[in-house]
This record gives structure tokens, C-alpha cells and sequence, in this order.
């Protein structure tokens, strides 16, 4: 399966989600199949799940999706043995296995040689709802799961190396930001940023 | 060795600066500071197990509107230099980066980190602090938060065992 039909075969099972998405291929074809301010870009390679960790405990009463790659996990294959220490019951987090480093060229992982068993990795780290997906009917099934019950959630998505036509993204990462805090806001109802007051305002 | 005083009043003045939530990758220096971590009700706590991590949490935390810090050593600095460079800094994160200062003259330990430390931070433009005087502990602490919020970066304490 192609993560783009992964992706357009999960979309109507999400309302209102978070989702942060790796440095790699699925950000892109993710923004084009679900555009919104709920979306989150990462920079950092491997990074997502901890910034997904992060805003899971942060805010307990919502889903969150992290979207990673094989590259990115195994550059921060750690992160597994603290989702599985902290237990937040709100995170999916989604490999998207490629078996390579599609944005950088196409080169070999530690997946690449079929020994490594993501799934596995994440069970025995405490992630006790994991599981692999081989057809889109699973991967649906799997997701249909995760938002249905408590995690914390992994899902190892086997795909095949290609990317799909989708426009890069509109916003660079400041205004991502922005516009992802503020949908926190309107949709939880609180207020988030905090604008510093000049000193000259608070003076009589 | 740390004083139970002194990590005390590093807890007090993170309260008082509205820190709520606190990752963490410990020292021998700020076994105290941490322990009193693991039991308080206020801060959340979330150890991680290498600094990286810990600049993604509080990033992640950040996005929902939690006043975070990152408790390691100068080491795990130097463990997290792309994730304070390409998130921290680049989507403009405030992290209050508390740092044990190994290394620093009149510590016997990992000297060759304690040399880079200040030049690092220096580099990746992150304002610092060398926290020396039990005084200041908290005015220090207070001014870091609102130079982190007011920049939209990661401002570094580098502790002492005087502070300690």
C-alpha cells in the first residue's frame, strides 16, 4: 500500500485531532489530504514523537497523532521507552515505514533489512496496544481502534517507497505555530498565548 | 554535595515563575533538585532518557500553553543542539534550560564539556546566566522566564553547586 491511500482511506475517521508530522514525505501529502491549522510540521528528524509526547500530557482531554518515518524513528527510537514510561492515553503515534530515507534520496534504514520489527520495539517498551498494518483495511481498523479507546497507541503502517503529487506546505513554521496555538485555542476554549504588556503600558 | 535548601529554593523560584511542567535527565549535582521533582504536585515531571527528547516534550508542552523547562546536565546540552536549533529556536520555543554546570572551574569533572559550554550557547545564540549566588536564585530564574517569553527562545541558567 502507498501512504497516500493510507492517508485518504483514514481521513473520514478524523474530526478534530492533532496531528504532528514528521521531517519527511508524509507532512506534504498529510496537509493536501487533510488541510488544517491542527496540523503541525516538524523540523527536527526523529523529533515528532517527542513533540507529540509533549503536547499529548499537556493537554490529556485530546487525540493526538504523531506521523513518523523509519529514518525518523530509528534516529529516536528512545522515545518509545518514554511513551511507554509516561503511558499518555491520548497518543497515536504512526510509523509510516517506508524501508528507506525517501526525502533524503532513498537510502537504507534500519528497517531497510527487514530485521527490525517497529511493532515489537514499541510492545516491549510498554506500548502494549501496538500493532503492524499490512492493507488499508488494517490500518483502518487499527486507527478505528486507537480513536476508541485508551492508549498510548502504535501503529506500524508497512507502505511502499513513493510519494504522491502535493503541493508543499503554505506557512513556514512560525505562522504554523501560530496557527496551530490558536486552533488549540479556539477549540478548547482557553487562551494560550500570552502577549508581554511593555513596560510604558502598565505605568500611570 | 547539593543541599536540600538549595534545590528548595530553585523549586520555589520555578513556581514562582509559573514553570508547570519540567523534563528532566538527571546529575549527581541535582539528585535533591530531582527528587523533589518526582514528588511534587504542582510541576509535572518528565524524565526522558537523552536531553533531545526533552526539547521536543517541552515544545510539544509549549503548544498547549504550559510554561516548561528542561533540567539536565551540560553534557545533554550538547546532546540537544539540532532539536534547540531546528525547533526550539527555528518555530521560536521559550525554554527555561537549566543547566548543571560540570566542568566549571572547581569541578574535577568533564572539563573538556565545561570549556565548550558558554561558547555553545553563545553560538546558537541562547542568552545565559552562571548562576553563583544562593541570592539571586530566584530573580534569576524569574528574569530567564521573561526574557524566554519575551524572546520566544530557549534562555539558559547554568547551575552551580553554589546554588546547588
Amino acid at each position: 500500500m502507498k501512504r497516500f491511500e493510507c492517508f485518504q482511506a483514514i481521513v473520514p475517521l478524523i474530526k478534530d485531532e492533532l496531528f504532528v508530522t514528521t521531517a519527511g514525505g508524509a507532512t506534504a501529502e498529510w496537509n493536501a489530504v487533510r488541510p488544517s491549522d491542527g496540523n503541525i510540521q516538524v523540523k527536527t528528524l526523529g523529533l515528532c514523537s517527542s513533540i507529540g509526547l509533549g503536547l499529548a500530557v499537556a493537554l490529556p482531554q485530546r487525540k493526538v497523532f504523531v506521523f513518523d518515518g523509519d529514518g525518523a524513528l530509528w534516529m529516536n527510537l528512545g522515545s518509545l521507552a518514554t511513551i511507554g514510561l509516561h503511558q499518555p492515553k491520548n497518543l497515536i503515534h504512526i510509523c509510516w515505514d517506508n524501508h528507506q530515507y525517501e526525502s533524503s534520496g532513498g537510502e537504507p534504514t534500519a528497517a531497510t533489512a527487514d530485521n527490525l520489527d517497529f511493532a515489537g520495539v514499541a510492545r516491549s517498551a510498554g506500548i502494549k496496544s501496538s500493532c503492524a498494518a499490512n492493507t488499508v483495511e488494517e490500518l483502518k481498523e487499527a486507527v478505528r481502534h486507537a480513536l476508541n479507546n485508551d492508549g498510548p497507541h502504535f501503529i506500524c503502517a508497512n507502505i511502499a517507497p513513493g510519494r504522491a503529487e502535493a503541493p508543499p506546505l503554505k506557512y513556514d513554521e512560525l505562522e504554523n505555530k501560530y496557527r496551530f496555538i490558536r486552533y488549540i485555542e479556539e477549540t478548547e476554549g482557553i487562551n494560550i498565548l500570552r502577549i508581554p504588556m511593555p513596560a510604558s503600558y502598565l505605568l500611570k | 554535595m547539593a543541599s536540600i535548601a538549595g534545590a528548595e529554593r530553585i523549586i520555589a523560584g520555578l513556581k514562582e515563575a509559573g514553570i508547570n511542567l519540567v523534563s528532566s535527565v538527571p546529575d549527581i549535582n541535582m539528585l535533591q533538585l530531582i527528587n523533589l521533582l518526582y514528588e511534587d504536585k504542582e510541576i509535572a515531571h518528565l524524565p526522558v532518557g537523552r536531553e533531545e527528547e526533552g526539547i521536543g516534550v517541552c515544545t510539544g508542552a509549549h503548544l498547549a500553553g504550559k510554561q516548561t523547562a528542561m533540567l539536565m546536565q551540560n553534557g545533554g546540552l550538547l546532546n540537544s543542539c539540532n532539536g534547540l536549533t531546528t525547533t526550539a529556536l527555528q518555530f521560536g520555543i521559550p525554554i527555561l534550560l537549566l543547566i548543571y554546570y560540570a566542568g566549571d572551574i572547581g569541578d574535577n569533572a568533564f572539563h573538556m564539556v565545561g570549556l565548550v559550554t558558554e561558547p555553545v550557547l553563545q553560538g546558537l545564540g541562547i542568552k545565559h546566566i552562571v548562576m553563583r549566588d544562593p541570592a539571586r536564585v530566584k530573580q534569576d530564574i524569574a528574569g530567564a522566564v521573561t526574557l524566554a517569553n519575551s524572546s520566544k527562545r530557549p534562555v539558559a541558567l547554568l547551575l552551580t553547586r553554589a546554588v546547588l
